[in-house]
């Protein structure tokens, strides 16, 4: 016995390097070195009462991905090598997942939308090595559901079995930071809603917590907005290029029943050269040329927000959209506002001279209007990091502010107080890289080279300049892909699986030793989740040659 | 009259720049813009005596990509601003395609093997504005077929209408260069059968006519070649991550059924570890660490090729290779040698000190021996541009060399009088720009940065820095992807339309080619590849694929 105890220990010490199936890395974990094969009849038993319908969906979709993932390990061999240690290894029958005592019981949906901060996703997960019940234990469904995704994780397939190398586990697990999210631009080019529940399912998989929609911009307006729809009927890209009311209701209850909120941005006042389509009137400098005098990029067109008909109609556009939203947060966003367009547009200048504001002045009025629509909804505001650095408005203490210029900015945000999302582009845009796509410029290379590589994500520093009074103000991260070199033929390649980087930045934050993430220790567990992304249908990319995949180290620098 | 006429004549002049439907760009073409749609019935006549199955199939799939297309034209509105055209259209109702006169009848399949400069893929191709029949002439069945792929972009969908709104259509057309290729790495990544005929069928579309298959590597053998089938048995990334005999002869026939010859690589006598897992005798620092002292990758190996077994071997696999692949052309690689390896190596320098040759004399009675096999098979070896600029190896006249390390060096290889095939990573590497893939190295960007835009390989001078007698040495060019980082997921937006920038510039030839003019028919070819199930990407937001010029760096 004694030899045996000191090689489990000896197994549990060697873990990180044992254990390369689970991302994120929960943030406490102990793991052994013992077979266990599931049974034939295994199943899942939510002892909540009464289990809410999305638990129970939760469940059914978990035991799915256990039969049907048929992963195999990757290492020489692809799991011929386990086969006789799983062929004598204990069975597992069962999951029982259960509340904390005296937890409410509520839906996953009704946990993923409540305010950042007061969400629970915190479990416990045990594993026994014997075959006796597995465990799952939280405070709310939505514990249970992130617990239920690191299990789906756990187990390979070889020849007809579905095993674990490495049991006993004991997990307790919750997330570092409460804002985990991807953003998705569906303006520049528009995806289908099968798109969008597909990038939601492989969000999911990875503890990603919200799901950031900037769901319009100059380009395109494809949300059909019910008391607006002339401005999908003629910003829309076609008839068919749309997200009606039930499409967002759909992925909004797609999204919150795999624990992921949705933040619907509309941004404002910039990026509004679309709704021109259906309102001249309210857009300054629509599509002036040259385009680069007026606009980051084509076509320029603004919201003549001195207009006190533009700020009533924004008000009354977000908020009639917002309302239709669980989210407890809306974007108004408010980054690249472009001056000269107003400065040329004579309705803006002949409104500041009767009113006698300076523009800032005008912005900040527009913005007190727009937000207190919102607010007046109960929803936080979101914008971008221009409105608390560049501009002179004023913003509720409570509004969350996204930097994505740089990374050296966030350290200006939180010196103003305000809480942030870390989404600099200098690590986290995922469309950085692939060449310039202006036309007739043959020697345009990508504004934000080089190409974020995962590595690149992965050893970002969210607490970096921070002080430690600012460092509560960071809520999370997120990696963002706009769209204008991308569409449905490319969005799984450019996001997977690079975009698991962040969420386990944000969840784990620190290795489980307290160490910093490590990118050598986290390769064979991203090239594990990706081979799972691809399992499950999503064209996640290789990040290396198989060679070096079932291979750990081999092909790392100085191996 | 005269007014109407002067508006004809406008629109043909400003017509040659707003022929957004045709990739590569004709070398001779006009255009007029009167509508015409297809009539129900139309047909493709094959006026061939005797003509050849694969003719016909693509006769049959040209007809079906017409019906089926169903692409919608690239402007504001899409499809209906041309309804009231549409309607007063008049019908085409046939194409009738015929070889000239005294030309020989063969299948596309054999004229697409043809040694490269003896291939002729010229024709002629005329659509009446009247309604009257359509002709496709040609010299071969590759013209015709050449001039079918061509005929088959010219028509746009709408409302059930199948119509161009630029006939009259006048085209005579040749390409500039005989070679105008694409390379996939197999090795690094595998990559199903399936995913090799989508990608021959998308390279048929621009007029690609060479599928360079750069079938192995140190990482991976996944190729059965008959005779040595332990080296795929041992090296494939797993037993069903290989290329069977049959598949390897499927896809040449349906590589050359397309007017595509597939020329096989198999890199010698470096980035060969693999072969040491059936043959560890075979191979120099196999799978030795640090990787990076014996080779530019992981995993290093080389074949040693001081040993008369390896040359034998060699050149007895070669032997076998050019059996399974009929085309003239075979690669014998020769990138990337690590001369460490060698320096390291007891058995290479056991060998050399008995022998009192050099390493680079050993490697020239390698290569002589190898390149004699391919001979012996009737085939012209190619090598990449070390095999002449960094060693000092024998080679024979009609060798062709790829140059990938930079463009720059084209010129020395010329110097030398070799035939080339641009191939230079600084224009037309596919793979660049995403990132290092090393691992524990989290700082590292792609060794070949930026990524290369479509723009950058399009506005490439295959004659650089050439006299005009070395620029007759230029066979033309291709792009190339090797696959650290693709695998079935990214094959097709990492390669489309990227690739067929190049397909273009050596089609048409640098005088033809503009940046600015190129962009709407290049959305053009990537939406219509997206019609017809390749991954191709978007280029920009639709909103500029819609409006041609709108989005230009000064507009």
């Amino acid at each position: 016995m004694v030899a045996l105890a000191s090689l489990l220990a000896l197994a549990v010490t060697l873990f990180p390097a044992g254990v390369q199936c689970l991302w994120p890395q929960p943030s406490s974990i102990a793991s052994g070195a013992t077979a266990l094969k599931l049974s034939p009849g295994f199943y899942i038993q939510p002892d909540v009462s009464p289990p809410p319908a999305d638990l129970l969906a939760a469940v059914a979709q978990t035991e799915l991905y256990l039969r049907t993932d048929n992963m195999q390990r990757l290492v020489l061999g692809r799991g011929a090598y386990d086969i006789s240690s799983v062929q004598s290894a204990k069975t597992l029958s069962s999951l029982v997942l259960s509340l904390e005592s005296g937890a409410t019981v509520e839906s996953i949906s009704t946990e993923a939308v409540k305010a950042l901060g007061s969400r629970s996703e915190g479990y416990t997960l045990t594993v026994p090595a014997n075959g006796s019940a597995a465990t799952l234990k939280a405070n709310s469904t939505l514990g249970l559901y992130r617990g239920l995704t690191t299990f789906s994780q756990m187990w390979y397939e070889y020849d007809g079995q579905i095993y674990t190398i490495s049991a006993p586990y004991d997990i307790a697990d919750s997330p570092a930071y409460p804002y985990r999210g991807f953003m998705l631009d569906t303006a520049r080019n528009y995806f289908p809603v099968t798109d969008i529940y597909r990038t939601l399912d492989a969000m999911s998989w990875v503890k990603i917590n919200t799901f950031h929609w900037h769901i319009t911009d100059s380009q395109s307006w494809p949300l059909i907005v019910s008391q607006y729809p002339e401005l999908a009927q003629y910003g829309a890209y076609s008839s068919a290029d749309v997200y009606t009311p039930t499409d967002i209701q759909n992925i909004v209850s797609y999204a919150a029943a795999r624990g992921i909120d949705v933040l619907l941005e509309i941004d404002t006042p910039g990026h509004t050269a679309s709704i021109a389509d259906a309102h001249p009137e309210y857009v300054a400098c629509n599509q002036a040329t040259p385009w680069s005098t007026f606009a980051n990029e084509p076509p320029a067109g603004q919201l003549r927000f001195t207009d006190p008909a533009v700020r009533n109609f924004t008000a009354s556009l977000l908020s009639s959209v917002a309302k239709t939203l669980p989210s407890s947060m809306f974007s108004t966003g408010g980054d690249e506002l472009n001056i000269n367009c107003y400065t040329y547009d004579n309705q803006t200048q002949a409104e500041l001279n009767s009113t006698g504001l300076t523009l800032e002045e005008s912005l900040s009025v527009f913005t007190q209007t727009t937000h207190g629509a919102l607010i007046a909804e109960g929803k936080t505001p979101v914008v971008w990091e221009e409105m608390v650095l560049d501009h002179n408005v004023t913003l509720a203490n409570d509004t969350i502010v996204m930097v994505w210029i740089s990374s050296a900015d966030a350290a200006s945000v939180a010196d103003k107080g305000f809480r942030l999302v870390q989404a600099p582009s200098d690590y986290f845009y995922l469309d950085c890289g692939g060449g310039g796509w202006v036309g007739d410029y043959p020697a345009g290379d990508s504004w934000c080279d080089p190409f974020k590589t995962w590595q690149r994500a992965y050893t970002y520093d969210p607490l970096a300049n921070l002080t430690a009074t600012q460092i509560p103000l960071v809520l999370g991260g997120e990696q963002l892909l706009w769209t204008e070199q991308s569409s449905p033929t490319n969005l799984d390649p450019i996001v997977w699986p690079r975009a698991a980087a962040s969420a386990e930045v944000f969840w784990t934050a620190t290795s489980p030793g307290g160490g910093a993430l490590n990118v050598t220790e986290a390769l064979p567990r991203l090239h594990d989740i990706r081979f799972r992304m691809v399992q499950r249908g999503v064209n996640a990319i290789v990040l290396q040659p198989l060679w070096c995949a079932l291979r750990p180290d081999a092909c790392d620098l100085n191996a | 009259m005269v007014p109407t006429l002067a508006f004809a004549c406008a629109a043909v002049l400003a017509s040659f720049s707003s022929v957004d439907a045709l990739w590569p760009l004709p070398t001779g073409l006009s255009v007029g813009s009167t509508a015409l749609r297809l009539s129900q019935s139309f047909d493709i006549t094959v006026d061939v005596q005797g003509a050849p199955d694969d003719l016909n199939a693509a006769v049959n799939r040209t007809k079906s990509q017409l019906w089926n297309d169903k692409l919608e034209r690239l402007v504001v509105g899409r499809g209906s601003v041309d309804a009231d055209a549409i309607s007063n259209a008049a019908e085409l109702t046939s194409l009738t395609i015929s070889l000239a006169d005294g030309a020989t009848v063969r299948s596309i399949s054999e004229e697409a093997i043809d040694a490269l400069e003896s291939r002729d893929d010229s024709y002629t191709l005329s659509i009446p504005e009247t309604g009257s029949g359509a002709v496709l002439k040609a010299n071969s069945t590759l013209g015709l077929f050449r001039g079918l792929t061509t005929f088959s972009q010219l028509f746009y969908y709408y409302n059930d209408n199948v119509y161009t709104i630029e006939a009259p259509i006048d085209i005579t057309d040749k390409p500039a260069y005989p070679y105008r290729g694409l390379m996939l790495d197999t090795s690094r990544n595998y990559f199903p059968v399936e995913d090799l005929e989508r990608t021959l069928d998308a390279m048929s579309w621009v007029k690609i006519n060479n599928f360079h298959w750069h079938v192995v590597d140190s990482q991976s053998f996944p190729l059965q070649i008959p005779g040595f089938t332990d080296l795929a048995e041992k090296g494939a990334y797993s037993s069903s991550m290989v290329y069977t005999p049959d598949d390897v002869s499927h896809l040449v026939s349906y590589a050359a059924e397309r007017g595509i010859d597939v020329i096989v690589e198999m890199d010698t006598p470096g980035h060969t570890a693999i072969v040491s897992e059936a043959h560890p005798e075979y191979v120099a620092c196999a799978g030795s660490a640090p990787w990076a002292s014996s080779a530019n990758e992981p995993p290093a190996g080389q074949l040693r090729f001081t040993e008369p077994a390896v040359v034998n071997f060699t050149a007895d696999v070669f032997t076998a290779l050019s059996k399974m692949f009929p085309s003239k052309l075979l690669s014998t690689g020769g990138d990337e040698l690590n001369i460490n390896c060698y320096d390291q190596d007891e058995v290479t320098q056991g060998t050399l000190n008995k022998t009192g040759k050099t390493l680079e004399q050993a490697l020239d009675s390698f290569t002589q021996a190898t390149h004699s096999a391919l001979a012996q098979a009737g085939k012209t070896p190619i090598v990449w541009e070390e095999m002449v600029l960094d060693h000092n190896v024998t080679l024979s006249n009609e060798t062709v060399i790829m140059v990938w390390i930079s463009s720059d060096n084209v010129a020395a290889v010329a110097k030398k009088g070799f035939k080339i095939v641009h191939s230079a990573s600084d224009y037309f590497y596919l793979d660049c720009g995403g990132g290092g893939w090393v691992g524990s190295s989290p700082s590292t960007n792609s060794w070949c940065d930026p990524f290369k835009t479509w723009q950058k390989s399009y506005t490439f001078d295959p004659t650089a820095n050439l006299t005009a007698e070395e620029s007759q040495l230029i066979l033309g060019g291709q792009h190339l992807l090797w696959t650290e980082q693709s695998g079935p997921e990214n094959l097709d937006p990492t390669v489309w339309p990227r690739a067929a920038s190049s397909a273009e510039l050596f089609w048409s030839g640098p005088a033809l080619t503009n940046v600015s003019s190129a962009l709407p028919r290049l959305h053009d070819v990537a939406y219509r590849m997206r019609q017809r199930g390749v991954k191709a990407i978007s280029l920009q937001p639709l909103w500029c694929a819609l409006r041609p010029g709108a989005c230009d760096v000064s507009a």
